[in-house]
């Protein structure tokens, strides 16, 4: 299982990320994160919302309401122009952590 | 017998009581909620279990109310802020589009008159130029002002400029009349004075919204 704080620091680029192929729902958002980290990154569910409304607020992303197939009201969130930008920042700043802890591991092993 | 409707209906009251806010987010956190169930269900769960699974996934709460709270404190006065910033912009636009046009024109087409053809080319140019300045400000100058991080100093800007619009108002409507303005012999000056008036209330108005804006930017670029 991944660390709380880690699992904290990579929400928002989680959700950016998600976002960036389209948009989605909450449960949704989710259930990708659960399936894509094979269960290793476990959120408090309802812990998601309020990190979604906060990225609202700041005009990452915004939000419908709409309905779902069984016509359930459903909050869908997509992403804005800043939300891109930010996402892009992310990468790069997670690219680097990755970069500086691949090559520390590797020298390691030398 | 275990009754889900009664049990979500308990679950809602529990949100209430806590200070989970309803239509939104509470709808959203029951949805998530159901969907749960459901699939827990379908995976071979009884209800009851799923229910209970479903509840302890989505958290406490307390802690949901606590960190909904984060955001929404200083949404509220983002929104006012926002607000008087829209009401300025659409008070010039329409200062703009009701009161500057008909004259405008009026003195642009017009036939006859002491206006040559370039005049009233420039007197339509001057208005079209006035009513570019007073959308665009609201709209883009959040990116040529500077993001100041401390929202008080920030705020008794943005309200300095809205009181700022009032008393401009005030000034417009009580010291600058009309037939001061036409008793301006010269024709193109007496056209600034009475489209910058409106334009004016766009550019202040605009600076509360857009130091907002500026800060609400700088802040998602730090946080990224």
């Amino acid at each position: 299982m991944i660390r709380k704080e880690l699992v904290a620091a990579s929400a928002e680029p989680l959700i950016l990320s998600l976002l960036a192929k389209g948009e989605s729902y909450g449960y949704a958002i989710i259930q990708e994160v659960k399936a894509r980290s094979g269960g290793k990154l476990q959120w408090t569910d309802g812990m998601l919302y309020p990190v979604l409304h906060r990225m609202e607020a700041r005009a990452l992303i915004k939000s419908r309401w709409g309905e779902s197939e069984t016509g359930r009201k459903r909050k869908y969130y997509s992403l804005k122009k800043d939300g891109k930008l930010a996402m892009s920042k992310h990468h790069e700043q997670w690219s680097v952590v990755q970069s500086v802890l691949a090559g520390l591991q590797k020298e390691q092993y030398v | 017998m275990f009754d889900l409707e009664q049990a979500i209906l308990d679950w809602r009251r529990q949100m209430l009581a806590a200070g989970i806010q309803a239509p939104v987010p509470l709808e959203e956190l029951e949805n998530h909620l159901r969907e749960e169930i459901e699939r827990r269900a379908k995976s071979g769960l009884n209800e009851q279990d799923a229910y209970k699974m479903a509840a302890r996934q989505i958290g406490r709460a307390p802690e949901l109310e606590k960190e909904f709270k984060k955001i929404n404190a200083p949404m509220e006065i983002q929104k006012v802020i926002k607000l008087a910033g829209f009401i300025c912009a659409a008070t010039a636009l329409g200062g703009q589009l009701f009161i500057c046009a008909p004259v405008v024109f009026a003195i642009a087409f017009t036939p006859g008159g002491s206006l040559g053809l370039i005049a009233r080319v420039f007197t339509v140019a001057g208005w079209a130029i006035a009513v570019a300045i007073t959308m665009f400000s609201w709209k883009y100058n959040h990116q040529l002002l500077p993001a100041i991080r401390n929202p008080r100093p920030r705020r008794a800007i943005g309200f300095a400029c809205y009181a700022g619009c009032l008393l401009w108002i005030r000034f417009v409507l009580f010291h600058l009349p009309g037939s001061v303005i036409e008793n301006i012999s010269l024709f193109f000056l007496a056209q600034f004075l009475f489209e910058s008036e409106w334009v004016v209330i766009a550019v202040l108005g605009g600076i509360g919204h857009g130091l907002e804006k500026a800060a609400c930017r700088q802040k998602a670029m730090v946080n990224s």
